[in-house]
């Protein structure tokens, strides 16, 4: 199912969660919406599932208008970030639920509801676990709980709400390794909140990153890893090294080098990973800046550098291989020279 | 790291509490002064009062319930709180649910109001539907035209009774269910439950603990109230007296024998709640730790 959100504005009080935020979801795709807390994106998952009523705009789910249809008409599964599994009942009661409290004309006979609920159990790995209660389970397993009782009522759209936050990084991994592969088996439209940049890049078919109540850019992991479309993105993404210069006649100065660009500013920003400086012992052509090595740290396989630049004294971070940094044999202080192998160039804010 | 942490407490905690004791005499000197305390006030009275009630014998202790006023002032007892508690358990659950599942304006003063009765004095209480509903109160005229009787009959006992105990079972919900939170509500919204499937499926076995804890306070209280009910009542004998009220009526007729003797009724009914209080605290207290439990490992 196609979701689409029209326009959605809510504040809460004074505080603005969303400002007109407009984003299409299509039918089968896994979509994150990624972005640091307070960004507004758990809120846009609430409103779509009927949680939360928008006080503006408008949610279309196939081109229908659902805005103001309550959370049960919408047949959205939610799963909630701390699971809200219901504590007093059995892990198969709280798959069944959804099932149980269908209208009698709907609801499936018992040995239905027992075969389904199995199956799903089946699915998330979990069917041995079907008589214990949801305190007895850990949090990796009650996370599959929530999932399956979401997919019980075989829901058009699977919405899931920080799934992996409360999770230790190993079971995290796993678990969202299985979540890809789960979608992959059944096309369900679903949409995922996280704050965890490497979590939405591995998971999502696409990616909507979101900052103050707004979206910043929409479109494939890769591509928004590539080209951020602006700095939030970019530092969003991943660690950054700045270089502030000034547009001059339609080109960058950075050190000796000059690159050209379209838009013309007062200033701009030359924004390069630390994984795209490189780091040499002689300045063959432009571009290079001078700098002194700061601190050396080795991580697992790679060797992070900080380098103090010689003409402004501001700080740059490069991250070598093992075996260049072997090569190089770098020693703290001394001088060296750098230069951004690949860069993006936003104005000034 | 999970390991390493109950191991790191622990230490703490045996030092801190050699740290923290007191010398010998003066643990000594607090426990003897509270047992002392507890004998005198607590346990004296009830020796006292069972002594008294079977000072003349079993058939004299007997007698004091089945003779007519006795019997009639227990099943006013009864019937006030067959009346109070069920109404305000839905006066409570209602409350509690929307305090803590709603946002609206006004809240707190709803709050605040829900403890009125704990803050006025029970005899204050009564005179408030004294004047409302008595002969000469703002709705007497009314009442005594259409043949109502209010004042000095069951429905002023049961009025009374029920103001004195409206905030036992709202009480008692309100903090459980914020700290249980409306998620597992939400969720069962998500998975196509109504309102009433909600209420009955998930929230009320979540709060059925504190629940029966409000509802014994609730019960206890309304069978032992005596100021509210004592202004409202008129003290007709046979018809308008509690077990509460019988019991001064007795004493200031010097029948202390069966004045004691339906007291010790009392006595037992508040003994009763509290084993069954004990027993209930000691459940929720288990609900409690597994919610605990719960954010514990979520926050790991």
């Amino acid at each position: 199912m196609t979701i689409e959100a029209k326009n959605i504005t809510k504040t809460f009080g004074n505080y603005e969660a969303l400002k007109e935020v407009s984003v299409t979801v299509p039918s089968g795709k896994l979509v994150a919406l990624l972005g640091p807390s307070g960004s507004g994106k758990t809120t846009l998952l609430r409103i779509i599932a009927g949680l939360e009523q928008a006080d503006h705009g408008q949610i279309l789910m196939d081109g229908r208008d659902t805005t103001d249809a309550s959370a049960r008409d919408r047949r959205v599964g939610f799963v909630f970030q701390h699971y809200a599994l219901f504590r007093h009942m059995t892990v198969f009661d709280n798959v069944a639920f959804g099932l149980r409290v269908k209208k009698r004309a709907e609801r499936p006979s018992r040995e239905e509801i027992r075969s389904r609920v199995m199956e799903l159990l089946k699915m998330v790995q979990i069917d041995w676990l079907a008589d214990r209660l949801p305190n007895q389970l850990s949090g990796g397993q009650r996370q599959r709980v929530a999932l399956a009782r979401a997919l019980a009522v075989e829901p058009k759209v699977l919405l899931l709400d920080e799934p992996f936050g409360a999770l230790d990084a190993k079971v995290r991994k796993e678990l969202r390794r299985w979540l890809r592969r789960l979608h992959d088996e059944i096309h369900v439209t679903s949409i995922f909140v996280t704050h965890d940049v490497d979590e939405a890049l591995e998971v999502a078919d696409e990616v909507v990153v979101m900052n103050q109540a707004r979206i910043e850019q929409v479109g494939p992991p890769d591509e928004v890893y590539e080209h951020p479309a602006n700095s939030f993105v970019y530092h969003f993404l991943g660690s950054v090294n700045l270089f502030h210069t000034r547009v001059r006649d339609g080109q960058v100065h950075l050190g000796d080098d000059v690159l050209d660009v379209k838009t013309d500013g007062e200033e701009a920003l030359v924004h390069a990973r630390p994984h795209d400086i490189e780091i040499a012992r002689e300045a063959e052509n432009g571009g290079w800046l001078k700098a002194q090595v700061l601190r050396i740290h080795t991580i697992g396989p790679i060797v992070r550098v900080e380098l103090l630049r010689a003409d402004d004294q501001s700080l740059s971070e490069a991250e070598l291989t093992r075996e260049r940094y072997a090569a190089l044999r770098l020693i703290v202080g001394e001088d060296v020279f750098f230069r951004p192998r690949a860069s993006k160039i936003y104005s000034a804010p | 790291m999970a390991g390493v942490i109950p191991s790191r407490i622990g230490a703490q905690g045996v030092k801190s509490r050699r740290a923290v004791t007191e010398p010998l005499w003066v643990r000594s000197l607090l426990i003897t002064l509270a047992l002392l305390f507890i004998a005198l006030v607590l346990v004296m009275p009830l020796v006292l009062i069972f002594t008294y009630a079977l000072q003349q014998g079993w058939a004299v202790y007997i007698a004091s319930f089945t003779e007519p006023d006795a019997v009639s002032a227990i099943r006013l007892t009864l019937i006030t709180a067959a009346i109070t508690v069920p109404l305000n358990v839905i006066f409570g659950v209602s409350a509690a649910w929307a305090i803590t599942k709603f946002h609206f304006r006004g809240k707190n003063i709803l709050i605040t109001l829900i403890d009125l009765p704990f803050a006025i004095s029970p005899v204050i209480a009564g005179l408030i539907f004294v004047v409302l509903f008595g002969a000469r109160g703002i709705l007497g005229p009314w009442l005594i035209e259409n043949d109502i009787r209010i004042i000095f009959a069951t429905p002023g006992i049961v009025l009374a009774t029920i103001f004195v105990t409206f905030p036992f079972v709202a009480r008692e919900l309100i903090p459980l269910m914020q700290a249980q939170g409306s998620d597992e509500e939400q969720s069962a919204m998500t998975l196509g439950a109504n309102g009433w499937q909600t209420f009955w499926r998930v929230t009320l076995p979540n709060i059925k603990w504190g629940l029966l804890y409000g509802v014994i306070l609730c019960n206890a209280r309304s069978m032992g109230e005596f100021g509210a009910v004592s202004v409202v009542s008129g003290h007709i004998r046979g018809l308008t007296n509690t077990m509460p009220l019988h019991i001064e009526i007795l004493y200031n007729d010097y029948q202390f024998t069966a004045s004691f003797a339906v007291a010790s009724l009392l006595v037992f009914l508040a003994l009763i709640t509290m084993v069954v209080k004990a027993i209930i605290e000691w459940r929720t207290q288990q609900t409690i730790t597994t919610i605990t439990d719960d954010t514990l490992l979520l926050e790991k």
